[in-house]
């Protein structure tokens, strides 16, 4: 490839790069979060941009899509050097975006969210009519099914994707931005967004698609760029590499995927739930319905399913975050049914929450504050009433030195400005670190990159291997194949099979799951009778 | 290092970068630091509320008949120099006493709000907490004769005590319908409000019957001075001659304080600021959300209503009870600013009320240089409008900073090679 810097002055037709990114240096205080990046985007591929949180992928696509300006390196559109002073520059380019986290307006219908900055009018009057045609071609042209009438917030979140997307095409983009498309789509959602990912790049656009996961680059890219820690790793065909590889340039180190245990010794039973029921708040029918299982100490049990399929009601009904409708729940002999949150936590109950921003943190509190957000009133902690700065200062200092969680300033740092995964490892070192006899961890997991991903598998399993149990609910099938010991599908609030991971595959659980099929189980029965 | 100070540096919602300290101290180090930026910001939004309203000023006087351009000059001289601004030595000693007196009931409504901010909940019932506090406490004084048995500190003090619990009680009321029926506080507060008032107005009228009014004005409560069961003076009253200052001050900073080690090194500070922050992760974490909010409302109504307390226990003021169901008091409503100016810090707040009652000394003098004393509310509303910019500001001044600092840089080092680093 051709690294004359003088080529431009004459290869603007020839190059064959839509976008070329150049030597792209972006500071910021304190960190450089962009170091002298390479990035060539060939017209009709999709090209992955791989990196660990934190390694300046999301600066890069803002230096591309004009939201910041690079301090050095310069940016070419079909070899000719170009500014992108700011996003209408770069909608003006064919550069369009869809974020990870969606720009659509809520009270809006789809068809004037996809119009919207873009609309044609006649005296001042909206041509909605033309736009509609349009959209519904390119709808059925790209199969982004959509419907042009609903209202955003009725329609689900992958609806909400293909508007996006509809609204780049609509605007005539041919350089498509996808940050994180995947972290919130449901595995059936993930799957229909490859293939329209994929029809795109056949009819000639060109997709950078911004990701952490490694089996969606394997499944779709034609080629990965990796960054690690700001700086260029490398770009590579990924028919000619592994997602072994791929994960090791991105980490800089070697990356057990698959974490290896040994066989489980499940002792005594520690939680013991029966025909558990939640209501729903929103209807009249109940979202959990008759659930009933034990979780022995030693061992990981697993609830599979599809999300939505009443598992976060369930947890929160088992947390004490939500009342229970009827059953009954008991922890090591004790019936916690309606105990508060905190007697459960007493109990030992530690929660990994499935929401790290809404229920796991407090993210204007230092790091310090939030490593005792239970244990604030112990007498270790408090004096009188008054905050013990000094042994909470040391408290966390010992966590956050034993779980490696990394952070400007140390305890005293706002959790607000951490990266995601050191705001999940601060929330498992916390939970972790409480006297506690069983582990609920809800997608401890999700949206993290590899690195941490290891490191939170490795301790679930130094957990189980300690004697405790575990109650793990995740969305990765993977996941649960990988960690479990023993693994209760969830369809529509009720366990509808109980697999042993080494006697079962993907395939099976996934028809569990979408409800084809159920194990007619006798210990509903029994446990009805109980 | 101890760590009690951190902790108070990270409750401010500041953007990280802005806490990287260089390792060089100078000018840059100086810019710098948060502390800085923050007093920088707020002298800049003071300034433009000021240059604004002199502009305000120009355009009045230019147009007025009868005055001149000097005339806004003159305004704005005597709007900066607030107290200090007209009349004889003995004239500017009554004016800084006045300013200081007025400022006291002020700081207290303001931290009524302030401590509301800090829990999520907005507290606009502020004034009718102020009612309620001002009819509690004037009951007891006005009903207690001590100008014979010398028990004045005494009934003062109980003055003050039931006066608070009336505030608490009507405090907590909007809480308890937020916590338990989950209607909106501001709501409620509204209501609970113009409820006061028609309760206050009606609680003295003569209908009732409760308080020999008929010694006042027509309409009006008799003074604390009448049952010697005012605010002590302290001697304050000779030092600020002519003026009604009393020891209403010490007390507004001495809650001031006190708030603000609750909330900084108190677990129950910690549990507050946690609702605030976040309801959710309060509950996962197992705490009574239900009750932080009553509490913080309480607490609120107990601030305001010392406020009152504290205002209307002077000596030399008179309660006019039988217009208050018309018009809800001014300093409930101005706490707003007040916590606004402070950015919610308790000790902020002994300062933004000062400041704003300093204004608004400049502004009851203003007649004689011919404006109408509302410009001092309209400098006050401008100023609390640019404190919305008071991040803008603090970001340009971190960008020139920044920019300086790159132009040393580069100066030093000028070579940039470039690598290839694709194979």
């Amino acid at each position: 490839m051709n690294h004359n810097p003088h080529m431009n002055t004459t290869a603007a037709e020839g190059s064959p790069y839509v976008i070329e990114m150049r030597g792209i240096t972006k500071e910021f205080p304190g960190i450089k979060a962009n170091d002298n990046i390479t990035l060539q985007l060939k017209r009709g591929e999709i090209h992955a941009l791989l990196g660990e949180n934190g390694a300046g992928k999301s600066t890069l696509m803002s230096v591309l899509f004009g939201l910041y300006q690079p301090d050095e390196g310069q940016i070419f559109r079909d070899g000719v050097p170009v500014k992108i002073n700011d996003p209408n520059d770069a909608t003006a380019l064919g550069i369009g975006m869809v974020h990870q986290h969606f720009k659509l307006v809520e009270c809006f219908s789809v068809l004037d969210n996809i119009i919207l900055g873009a609309e044609t009018t006649k005296l001042g009057f909206l041509q909605k009519k033309e736009a509609r045609r349009k959209v519904l071609d390119l709808s059925e042209k790209y199969g982004l099914h959509i419907d042009p009438d609903a209202i955003v917030e009725d329609i689900t979140v992958g609806m909400q994707q293909r508007t996006e997307i509809l609204k780049m095409l609509y605007r005539d983009n041919d350089i498509l931005i996808f940050d994180e498309p995947t972290a919130v789509l449901t595995p059936q959602e993930i799957e229909e967004l490859m293939e329209i990912m994929k029809g795109l790049a056949a009819e000639g656009k060109s997709i950078l698609f911004i990701t952490h996961k490694l089996a969606e680059i394997m499944a779709v890219a034609d080629r990965c760029t990796v960054l690690r820690k700001g700086k260029y790793i490398g770009t590579v065909n990924t028919a000619d590499t592994t997602k072994q590889e791929l994960s090791d340039m991105m980490v800089g180190r070697h990356v057990q995927l698959v974490v290896e245990k040994d066989e489980a010794v499940p002792g005594d039973v520690v939680l013991s739930v029966r025909n558990l029921r939640v209501k729903s708040k929103l209807q009249k029918k109940d979202v959990v319905r008759r659930v009933s299982f034990d979780v022995h100490a030693g061992e990981i049990v697993c609830i599979a399913g599809i999300d939505g399929n009443g598992q976060s009601e369930f947890i929160h009904a088992l947390t004490g975050l939500e009342p229970v409708g009827a059953g009954k729940i008991v922890l090591g002999g004790k019936d916690i049914t309606n105990a508060s949150v905190r007697n459960r936590s007493f109990m030992g109950l530690s929660h990994i929450p499935e929401d790290r921003h809404k229920h796991g943190l407090i993210l204007d509190y230092s790091l310090e504050q939030n490593m005792v957000l239970q244990r604030y009133f112990e007498p270790e902690f408090q004096n009188h009433g008054f905050i013990r700065f000094n042994e909470v200062r040391e408290y966390a200092d010992n966590l956050i030195e034993k779980y490696d969680v990394r952070s400007g300033q140390g305890a005293a740092t706002t959790v607000r400005s951490m990266s995601g995964g050191n705001q999940q490892k601060a929330i498992i070192a916390r939970e972790l670190s409480r006297d506690h006899k069983l582990l609920v961890a809800v997608q401890p997991t999700r949206g993290l990159d590899v690195g941490a991903i290891e490191f939170i598998h490795k301790e679930i399993i130094k957990e189980r291997n300690a004697g405790r149990a575990i109650l793990l609910v995740s969305l990765e099938l993977d996941e649960v194949m990988t960690l479990s010991d023993r693994i209760l599908v969830m369809f529509e609030g009720e366990i509808v099979g109980e697999f042993d991971p080494k006697k079962t595959d993907v395939q099976t659980l996934g028809m569990y799951m979408a409800g084809a099929k159920r194990q007619n189980s006798s210990k509903e029965e029994m446990t009805d009778a109980e | 290092m101890r760590n009690d100070k951190k902790i108070t540096v990270s409750e401010r919602t500041s953007a990280p970068m802005l806490n990287e300290q260089p390792k060089n101290g100078g000018i840059n180090g100086f810019f710098a630091k948060e502390g800085t930026q923050s007093v920088l910001a707020s002298l800049v939004c003071i300034s433009a509320g000021l240059i604004i309203g002199f502009i305000v000023m120009l355009l009045i006087s230019a147009f007025a008949e009868r005055m001149s351009i000097a005339d806004a000059f003159s305004g704005l001289a005597i709007l900066v120099c607030g107290p200090f601004s007209s009349g004889s030595l003995n004239y500017i000693t009554t004016n800084f006493g006045d300013m200081i007196f007025y400022a006291a009931p002020l700081i207290l409504t303001g931290l009524s709000v302030a401590i509301a901010f800090k829990t999520g909940l907005f507290n606009i019932g502020a004034p009718g907490q102020f009612l309620m506090g001002t009819a509690g406490s004037l009951y007891v004084a006005l009903s207690i004769d001590s100008r014979e048995s010398g028990t004045g500190v005494a009934v003062w003090l109980l003055a003050l005590l039931v006066g608070m619990i009336c505030g608490m009680v009507w405090g907590a009321i909007p809480g308890l319908f937020k916590a338990f029926f989950g209607v909106n506080e501001v709501i409620v507060c509204i209501m609970t409000n113009w409820i006061a008032a028609n309760l206050v107005s009606w609680f003295f009228s003569e209908k009732t019957n409760l308080i020999n009014t008929g010694y006042g004005k027509s309409g009006y409560l008799i003074t604390t001075e009448m049952t010697g069961n005012s605010t002590p003076k302290i001697g304050l009253d000779k030092v600020f001659s002519g003026s009604y200052i009393d020891s209403g001050i010490f007390i507004a900073a001495a809650v001031a304080v006190i708030i603000y080690i609750v909330l900084n090194k108190t677990i129950f500070g910690y549990e507050l600021k946690a609702c605030g922050n976040n309801r959710n992760a309060a509950r996962y974490a197992g705490m009574n959300e239900k009750r932080n909010i009553i509490l913080s409302m309480a607490i609120a109504g107990c601030l305001a209503a010392l406020g009152g307390a504290v205002y209307y226990l002077n000596p030399g003021i008179e309660f006019a009870f039988s217009s208050a169901y018309s018009k809800l008091p001014d300093y409930g409503f101005n706490g707003i600013p007040v916590a606004l100016l402070a950015s919610n810090n308790p000790v902020g707040v002994i300062f933004s009320g000062i400041f704003l009652r300093y204004l608004g000394q400049g502004g009851d003098n203003l007649t004689s240089a011919g404006f109408n004393r509302y410009i001092a509310d309209i400098i006050i509303a401008l100023i609390i409008y640019f404190a919305g910019f008071s991040k803008l500001i603090r970001d340009l001044i971190n960008k020139k900073r920044q920019m300086s600092m790159k132009k040393t840089k580069a100066a030093e080092d000028n070579s940039g090679a470039k690598k290839d680093r694709e194979a």
